[in-house]
């Protein structure tokens, strides 16, 4: 006869034993991290076992995915685990090895930099000008009229019911409007580099500006 | 938009709009369902007068009585003909002995869902709409609604109706007004070529219809005021708009003129063709001098002639009076303005709106052919 | 899921889309134009004003330009006024680009005016031939008048050192430099020493218990330099004003209500016919009820023009005629005493609900 024990006690030792149970339950015939290899060194995988390209292109995760064969999407649970020891694994890389786990594990050049910056500039300034230019329309009216530093245009509110179309539209579907009906001009294509343009500069003019309900 | 179905479902919508049932006014009465689907916002129903079978029964007999007039000729059928769209073809509403008021009908189907009633509205439920062209001399013609009420306890068959409706035999303009408001929300009709056409199907409508729908929401500056919107797909924003019309009539802007510079209101209401100036009599508002409702456009193509006093004949008409920049006149509005529509884009438009009409229009001609007698 | 009611659904939820014109109140009364007012406050004098109303002429546009008939809209309004003002002041900008076709196109349009017409002269007026055509139209760009007891000036308040000529810009690249508002580059406008000289000798001859309206187009003191909302030297022309009891300064170029005061100074913005600008992110004078923005389906929203009531003492109480909205009243006693009452604190645009 098993010795007589309390209630509580052995609702505390059930749920250990669960807990304990489940932790290897996770640990055995679900997702297991097994490795890192690097480039092209890669050892024969076996069944179920995924090597998964990690942020810097090169690395790759080992992890053992039973029940999923070569080429099968994983499903969703198990994607999410695994998604789950990448980020891990990237956060402790981080911490150790002391660099940015980057495309190619490199910084950021400083060529690469000014191009970025250079090629980003390039589109606002284009931007700014096409603001700026009574070009968009047929009757000499300009966005800048009403809208002097793109005040005004409050980007950051999109997607939002837009009282004038009746409709949930973004940035873009209101430019559109704009040029339809105050400046009277042809509406541009969605994937115009000018609505590009136009949108670059009104998002990089507004960041960081307060809203101010109502006001500008 | 899917098509019409019985939804028991659909007490459950009604049970949050109207959250209280008042048992007591309905005793055992039982709930009815609007048969509206899910995605559209259901219309306002006010606290006290949640829907029963019995109370649209009685509406519905009231809504036919021509008895409710001076003379027993004419009932809100006259105006609000189910055969003619449930308003009257007419310009503007002949009352008893064919007097001629100042306003076109509108029609009873779907004003449930509107925020105002009549052309500068007025009135804010359906309820209070009930109520007016019962005594307007114009109209109905009844002396007072004290006299509307004697001549409905004067008849044989109302009081049982009225307590099985309200649970008591003494009636009131009220719970007319009430029945008439009950029967008068179950009028919808949503399902027409145009809903299933956005609902996915592509040869509901024809290829011009298809363009004037591009041409509403476009070159025609047509949904800013009468938007279609998937949860309120009634195309009007409630508001108020002087786009002309009353500027037909010469006299107007003199009187529109008066009407901004005379702090005394009632003194200008007087005027001779003083319901030309709308809205503005209600709020006193100088925007809403000569500012009218916008309309719905559901069933469109059934309640011609159109606009508040009925002047423009056809939709083709009304089209080319947008296209013209509406009527210029002091208070236009500064959204109106020449659109420069083709003769094409004019017929794709007016083919858009041809597709506006219910499915259900004729199941409720036939169902309400008897009540015309 | 629970179903609101579309009633509650708006009583619950704070927002409502687009451009923040939910946010409306109701006024509980409205002045309906000057005419009331300047019966009650016994006024001594009203004019009326239409102001910016940047006239483009451009090839190939061959039908109405909305400015053009806005600013035919303002004659309209102006010329049914009962009773008639003593006179119209055109504030300024009557052509946008400063060209000969444009002022011509404005001096037809103006001379339909019924009352006397005083005209002043704006920035997009000026820089593209320096003032040639416009001299040539209407006169010169300084000068003062009386009427009924009160000193009226007009300035030419848009002067700025010259940009143009070590950068060799032909007439339209100056004025297009000048016309765009944002433009980082430009420079800001002042009376000027020759223009402040000028009105230095006018004021001498004018007693110190005289009422005295200005006119300038830029405002005569310091809002948002970026947008030129600015005049350089404010603070000297404010001083050359400073000793008289009652001034009135009037001015356009900001294309919005705005109302300011400084000592004995009542600052009184006017608006455009043709756009409203959006309130400035900083330097707003306190005493401005802003107006709502404008709807852009509408383009008479935030335009209009307005009016002004004098009395003897020249207290000069404000209309602000806003199309498509309540007209706003501002009163002497309030600018004077701190504080526009808060009622309409926000004008609501369109039709009432």
């Amino acid at each position: 006869m098993a010795r007589h024990i309390s209630l509580p006690r052995f609702l505390f030792a059930l749920a250990a034993v669960l807990l304990l149970g489940m932790m290897a339950v996770a640990e055995v015939g679900e997702v297991a991290y097994l490795g890192e290899a690097s480039g092209s060194d890669l050892p024969g995988l076996g069944e179920g076992i995924r090597a998964i390209p990690m942020c810097d292109g090169e690395t790759r995760l080992i992890v053992d995915v039973p029940g999923v064969s070569a080429g099968e999407p994983m499903p969703e649970p198990v994607a999410r685990e695994v998604a789950g020891l990448l980020w891990k694994r990237y956060q402790e890389m981080q911490e150790t090895s002391g660099e940015i786990l980057l495309a190619h594990g490199k910084e950021h050049t400083q060529r690469e930099m000014m191009i970025w910056d250079t090629e980003l500039k390039r589109v606002v300034d284009e931007g700014y000008r096409l603001f700026h230019s009574p070009e968009l329309g047929s009757n000499g009216v300009s966005c800048d009229m009403c809208h002097p530093d793109a005040s005004n245009t409050h980007p950051e509110t999109y997607p939002k019911f837009q009282t004038q179309l009746k409709k949930v539209i973004l940035l873009r579907d209101m430019i559109n409007w704009c040029i339809e009906n105050p400046l009277e001009g042809p509406k541009l294509n969605e994937d115009d580099a000018r609505m590009k343009a136009l949108e670059a500069y009104i998002l990089w003019a507004r960041k960081g500006v307060p809203m101010e309900d109502g006001k500008h | 938009m899917r098509c019409s179905r019985f939804i028991i479902v659909m007490c459950a919508v009604l049970a949050v709009s109207s959250p209280r049932l008042q048992t007591s006014e309905t005793g055992n009465a039982e709930p009815f369902a609007l048969d509206i689907p899910p995605e559209i916002l259901p219309p306002i129903i006010p606290d006290d007068n949640p829907m029963t079978a019995e109370k649209v029964s009685l509406g519905r007999k009231l809504y036919f009585d021509k008895r409710l007039s001076a003379d027993n000729t004419v009932s809100c059928a006259t105006c609000h003909d189910p055969r003619l769209g449930f308003a009257d073809g007419k310009a503007v509403a002949e009352g008893i002995g064919g007097q001629k008021g100042a306003r076109n009908s509108p029609t009873t189907l779907n004003a449930g869902f509107y925020d105002f009633q009549f052309w500068d509205g007025r009135s804010v439920t359906l309820e209070d709409q009930a109520k007016q062209p019962l005594i307007n001399p114009v109209e109905m013609g009844m002396p007072s609604h004290d006299a509307v009420v004697e001549k409905v306890k004067g008849s044989e068959d109302y009081p049982d109706l009225f307590e099985k409706a309200f649970g008591t035999r003494e009636i009131t303009i009220d719970h007319i007004a009430m029945a008439i408001a009950a029967f008068e929300r179950t009028l919808i009709t949503l399902d027409s070529p145009f809903d299933r056409f956005i609902a996915g199907d592509n040869n509901a409508i024809s290829e011009s219809a298809k363009r004037g729908w591009d041409l509403f929401n476009g070159k025609g500056r047509c949904n800013t005021c009468h938007g279609y919107v998937e949860s309120y797909p009634f195309f009007t924003d409630n508001k108020f708009h002087n786009v002309g019309v009353g500027a037909k009539n010469r006299q107007f802007d003199e009187l529109a003129r008066r009407a901004e510079h005379e702090s005394d209101v009632a003194k200008v209401s007087h005027e001779t063709g003083a319901s030309e100036l709308g809205r503005f009599l209600v709020t006193k508002g100088r925007p809403d001098i000569g500012a009218f409702k916008t309309s719905g456009l559901r069933d469109i193509a059934l309640t011609a002639p159109y606009m508040h006093d009925g002047s423009e004949p056809t939709l083709e008409s009304v089209i080319e009076f947008y296209n013209r920049g509406g009527e210029t006149n002091p208070f236009l509005d500064g959204g109106i303005r020449p659109l420069e529509l083709t003769d094409e884009e004019v017929g794709d438009l007016v083919g858009f709106l041809n597709t506006l009409t219910g499915s259900h229009i004729d199941r409720l001609k036939e169902e309400f052919a008897g009540d015309m007698e | 899921m629970e179903r609101v009611s579309r009633r509650d659904f708006f009583r619950l939820s704070g927002i409502a889309g687009a451009m923040g014109l939910v946010h409306w109140i109701r006024p509980a009364s409205s002045p309906l134009g000057i005419v009331s007012l300047a019966h009650a406050s016994g006024s001594q004098l009203t004019f009326a004003y239409v102001s910016d109303s940047h006239l483009l002429v451009r090839k190939g546009y061959d039908k109405e330009h909305r400015f053009t008939r806005a600013l035919k809209k303002a004659v309209t309004d102006v010329n049914s006024m009962s009773p008639q003002p003593e006179f119209v002041l055109f504030g300024g900008d009557l052509a946008q680009l400063g060209l000969k076709e444009e002022l011509d196109l404005g001096k037809g349009i103006l001379s339909e005016l019924k009352p006397k017409l005083y005209m002043m002269v704006g920035e997009h007026d000026w820089y593209h031939d320096m003032g040639e055509a416009w001299k040539g139209l209407f006169g010169e760009d300084r000068y003062s008048f009386d009427r009924k007891g009160i000193h009226f000036v007009v300035l030419n308040s848009v002067i700025v050192e010259d940009y143009w000529t070590g950068s060799k810009m032909t007439p339209m690249e100056r004025m297009l430099f000048m016309a765009q508002l944002d433009n980082p580059r430009g420079n800001p406008f002042t009376v000027g020493p020759e223009g402040r000289e000028w009105l230095k000798s006018d004021l001498a001859k004018v007693s110190k218990d005289t009422p005295v309206v200005v006119f300038s187009h830029s405002p005569l003191y310091k809002y948002y330099k970026r947008w030129n909302f600015w005049t350089d030297d404010a603070a000297e022309v404010q001083a050359l004003l400073s000793p008289f009891a009652n001034v009135t300064v009037i001015h356009g170029h900001t294309h919005q209500a705005l109302v300011n005061r400084i000592g004995s100074i009542t600052f009184y913005g006017m608006l455009s016919t043709a756009w409203p600008w959006p309130y400035a992110p900083e330097g707003l004078p306190e005493l401005t009820r802003q107006m709502d923005r404008a709807d852009p389906f509408n383009q008479f929203d935030g335009c209009g023009w307005g009016e002004a009531a004098f009395s003897q003492q020249g207290e000069a109480d404000k209309v602000y005629n806003l199309w498509d909205r309540e007209p706003m009243a501002v009163f002497y006693k309030d600018v004077k005493a701190g504080a526009i009452p808060g009622q309409p604190d926000r004008l609501h645009s369109g039709s009432s609900y």
